[in-house]
């Protein structure tokens, strides 16, 4: 099935569900890029529209390697943020502070059917593009604002900043990371309240182009990301009102489930995650186990299980600490890998805690090639995650990598009917600008090391997509 | 015979049923919900956007109706918080897979919908279990959807519907486990953590993307009709494993495979400078990132004045290698104004300082937050067997009538309504 697909791809009508919808993005780091590079991957063609004068972080953070004054002016186009987030939108570079890159912008939203953004409420009223404005280039455009707090700007925290690694800590997610007894540890690694965000947005899009189709209208959208991620908790905050103790932090625990929790293997730092989600379970892992090969500290050789009950949930969580350190014991025997295959063996819930070296090791990404490689203006070619979607009768894909920062400007004022008279006038006031030196292609440390393994789906700028298949 | 197939249709009151209370965008949309948490997010969403999300369950209830906190002095299937909040506005129908009526009638009920969610293992898909008493061999997730090709199937699963481990178990720990990010997350001295503790993030985002591709295939096959075409479905093989690694550029293979360094667990400080990350208050503790030189300068200002510190002015601050350099006095000087002040009052004045500061808020925090008091965020419900108690109200608004929300269903409360509509 998925190779007479892929066969497909590339060759006659796009069938993928948004072909034919164009999106207008104007956007910063993760949280609206994230929601624009699934409608990208599903048939839109996605314009992230950007400024010189206020770049995208993910441009700023460039590539440890390409730091060479030389490449100053090509740095923003090779950070490995670029393609996870924007592999195959297009790069439109318009200074919307002056008056004809405005106008242009105003004409690229004319032609679209969604206008997507994370930029803050106040600067993107300065701007001239909140819905408003928007809805009288465009009456029927489905807008779709991601903001920190909202646009009423009578609310308290409506002038407040929202920035990727502090939303964690303001909506409770980073105060339930850790363990009981010690500060939260939080979640500063990484950013998954943006990658939330973007997936309510990408969802209320969606309603609103089915909402479209019915009724012709357009929409606005007011993802406030306080309120989308603070959704999470529910359970719990309806719990407050009945009486229910708050619950805090709990390690890795879960109050359904015990044991769970993350245990040493034998080596340095390398770790087994395990759920045991039933008696049932428990009595498989216990024979697994042979636990009356364990002794109990008393000295008495009876087996360290049978020194305290453990045959219920309630059990097991009140002995939970005593249960976790002969787990442990167990654990710390093994590699994680064959702590994980031996307990899923009997049906419990187990994996390796991955770092990334280990994903490029799974046998399950190596199987399923969550990557995919696509021809880069900048790099020759580049890898980035796939969306995670795999539709059997309409597969995402995206053909290529990159974009450079204004790398397709011309193309798209071109497609707006601006003559070549036009741009380049508007290239030379500054109004528009287009990628610095198309004709340097770089490469990546790791470009050709990714040929040696199976991890990424290779689209080779032709008409197929298939695994590497080396 | 179920009792409720006996009973004939037309002596149900028709404004009994609530497709009639429905409003939004997905109004007239039928989804068929299987799972557990891989799907109860997302589909509660859905089923507030106007889906009519039917769960379908066995007698016993399903699994998230005994999952803790339960409302105190309850132990039966209403009693579960997580019930009472992802099971809200969809209807519950119970139908007992040993009964071949009820494998029957569950059949018929998958023909009238236009999209299941369901979150069995590959195994249990290709002989379901519920239909598998039904002569013919049984019937697995295939012949269902030969059967109603205009069915759209979302299958989310731990490992994805191929490969060498999709028949392992999973959970929200083990997904955060599989994906590399709980490697990340944690303190350099302790076991990795999962992101957001019992709440579930992943499972709940990977319960939205299963709905996006329901919507993406709806969107499809209604576009395959408007050209003339037949209103086909497809099958949909969602991974918990890969909607991890979809959410993990910051510190994801790409990232690892540029740089060859792999992100360790630096606790709740970052050692990249100061202040960046969490700092105590005098309740609690609030996350400060002061990277940019406009905020370090306004920080510096502010501990200044409080402190009486003139040191921390000194321009050579300005540089955030040199803060990196000297990490334990700065962030102690911003410890002695921190301490000084509760989080609330440190994040409002902080960000009328234009700082990049934030309280680490508690469940019992964000229930009283001054904002989503003055947005009118929270509404009520009224409940049964629960009484009345505030919920959250919206994840997100628009200028329309999107929003119908309704209390979780009790344990087969619209069994017969359901099954009645069906004939």
């Amino acid at each position: 099935m998925a190779d007479e697909q892929g066969s497909e791809i590339g060759k006659g009508a796009d069938a993928r569900p948004l072909a034919g919808i164009r999106v207008f993005e104007l956007s910063i780091a993760v949280a609206a890029p994230c929601c624009g590079k699934i409608l990208t991957h599903h048939g839109a063609e996605v314009f992230k529209v950007e400024a010189r004068s206020y770049p995208d972080v993910a441009r700023l953070f460039g590539s440890a390697w390409a730091r060479d004054p030389e490449l100053a002016d090509v740095f923003c186009d090779t950070s490995p943020y670029l393609p996870e987030m924007s592999a195959g939108k297009r790069s439109v570079g318009l200074e919307m502070k002056l008056p004809e890159g405005l106008e242009a912008a105003q004409r690229l939203l004319a032609t679209c059917d969604v206008f997507l953004t994370n930029f803050a409420a106040p600067g993107i009223a300065k701007l001239g593009l909140d819905y408003a404005s928007a809805a009288k280039v465009r009456p029927d455009i489905i807008y779709a604002g991601m903001t920190g707090f909202g646009v009423d700007p009578d609310k308290p925290y409506y002038p407040f900043r929202a920035f990727g690694p502090n939303q964690a800590p303001l909506v409770g997610w980073d105060a339930l990371t850790g363990f009981p007894h010690e500060e939260p540890a939080g979640i500063a690694s990484i950013a998954p309240p943006d990658y939330m965000g973007g997936l309510h947005t990408t969802l209320a899009i969606l309603s609103a182009l089915h909402e479209r189709d019915q009724t012709g209208q357009g929409r606005f959208i007011d993802i406030s990301q306080l309120e989308t991620t603070v959704s999470f908790l529910g359970p719990y905050l309806v719990g407050r009102d009945l009486g229910v103790p708050e619950t805090i932090r709990n390690g890795n625990r879960v109050p359904w489930a015990a044991p769970t929790g993350i245990y040493p293997g034998a080596g340095d730092d390398v770790w087994v995650a395990i759920e045991v989600p039933s008696d049932e379970a428990w009595r498989s892992v216990a024979a697994l186990a042979e636990w009356s090969v364990i002794e109990s500290d008393d000295g008495s050789g009876q087996p360290a299980l049978s020194t305290y009950p453990h045959e219920t949930l309630a059990d097991r969580i009140a002995n939970h600490d005593a249960i976790d350190a002969e787990l442990s014991a167990w654990t710390a025997r093994r590699s994680p890998q064959q702590a994980a295959a031996e307990l899923q063996a009997v049906g419990v819930a187990a994996y390796e805690v991955l770092d990334h070296r280990g994903v490029l090791a799974d046998p399950q990404v190596h199987d399923r090639r969550p990557y995919s490689v696509a021809p880069c203006p900048r790099l020759g070619r580049d890898l980035f995650v796939r969306d995670p979607l795999r539709m059997s009768a309409t597969p995402p894909y995206v053909t290529r990598a990159g974009p450079n920062m204004g790398g397709d400007t011309v193309d798209v004022l071109t497609e707006m009917g601006y003559s070549g008279t036009e741009v380049e006038r508007l290239i030379a006031d500054g109004a528009v600008f287009t990628d610095a030196r198309p004709e340097v292609v770089l490469q990546r440390p790791f470009d050709r090391w990714y040929e040696s393994v199976d991890i990424a789906e290779i689209y080779d700028g032709g008409a197929t997509v298939a695994g590497s298949g080396q | 015979m179920s009792a409720a197939q006996q009973q004939p249709a037309q002596q149900r009151p028709a404004q009994n049923r609530p497709s009639q209370q429905r409003q939004g965008p997905w109004t007239g949309t039928r989804v068929l919900d299987l799972t557990g948490l891989a799907g109860a997010y997302g589909t509660r969403v859905w089923a507030a956007l106007g889906a009519d999300v039917i769960c379908v369950e066995p007698p016993a209830g399903n699994p998230i109706r005994r999952m803790p906190p339960l409302a105190p002095g309850q132990d039966g299937p209403e009693a579960s918080l997580w019930w009472a909040y992802y099971a809200a506005s969809k209807r519950s129908v119970v139908l007992d897979p040993t009964n071949a009526d009820d494998a029957a009638a569950l059949l018929d009920l998958i023909g009238s919908a236009e999209v299941v969610l369901d979150d069995a293992l590959p195994a249990t898909q290709e002989i379901y279990p519920w239909l598998a008493d039904r002569g013919e061999g049984g019937l697995g997730v295939a012949g269902i959807v030969e059967k109603f090709p205009h069915l759209t199937w979302v299958s989310v699963t731990p490992f994805g519907m191929t490969g060498p481990r999709r028949s392992w178990n999973s959970s929200n720990l083990i997904g955060w486990a599989s994906c590399g990010l709980a490697s990340t997350v944690g303190f350099p001295h302790g076991p990795p953590l999962v992101p957001g503790g019992e709440i579930g993030v992943l499972m709940h985002g990977a319960s939205l993307y299963g709905v996006i591709g329901a919507m993406l295939s709806l969107r499809s096959r209604g576009q395959a009709v408007a050209r003339g075409e037949p209103a086909l479905g497809q099958t949909i093989d969602l991974s918990l494993q890969e909607v991890g690694l979809w959410l993990s550029p910051e510190t994801g293979v790409p990232l690892y495979l540029d740089d060859q360094v792999l992100r360790p667990r630096a606790g709740n400080r970052r050692p990249v400078t100061s202040p960046m990350g969490m700092y105590p208050a005098s309740d609690g503790y609030v996350a400060i990132i002061a990277i940019q030189p406009a905020h370090w300068n306004a920080m510096a200002q502010w501990v200044s004045e409080i402190t009486g510190n003139d040191g921390i002015l000194d321009e050579i601050f300005v540089d955030i290698v040199v803060r990196r350099e000297a990490l334990e006095a700065v962030d102690a000087w911003v410890e002695e104004l921190t301490t000084q002040f509760t989080k609330q009052e440190l994040f409002v004045e902080g960000q009328r300082r234009r700082i990049p500061i934030t309280p680490v808020n508690t469940v019992g925090d964000l229930r009283n937050d001054p904002h989503l008091e003055a947005v009118g965020w929270w509404r009520t419900e009224e409940h049964p067997v629960l009484g009345s108690y505030t919920v959250p109200g919206s994840p997100f608004t628009t200028d329309g009538d999107w929003w119908a929300w309704q209390r979780a269903p009790m344990l087969g409360e619209h069994t017969d309504e359901v099954l009645g509509e069906l004939t």
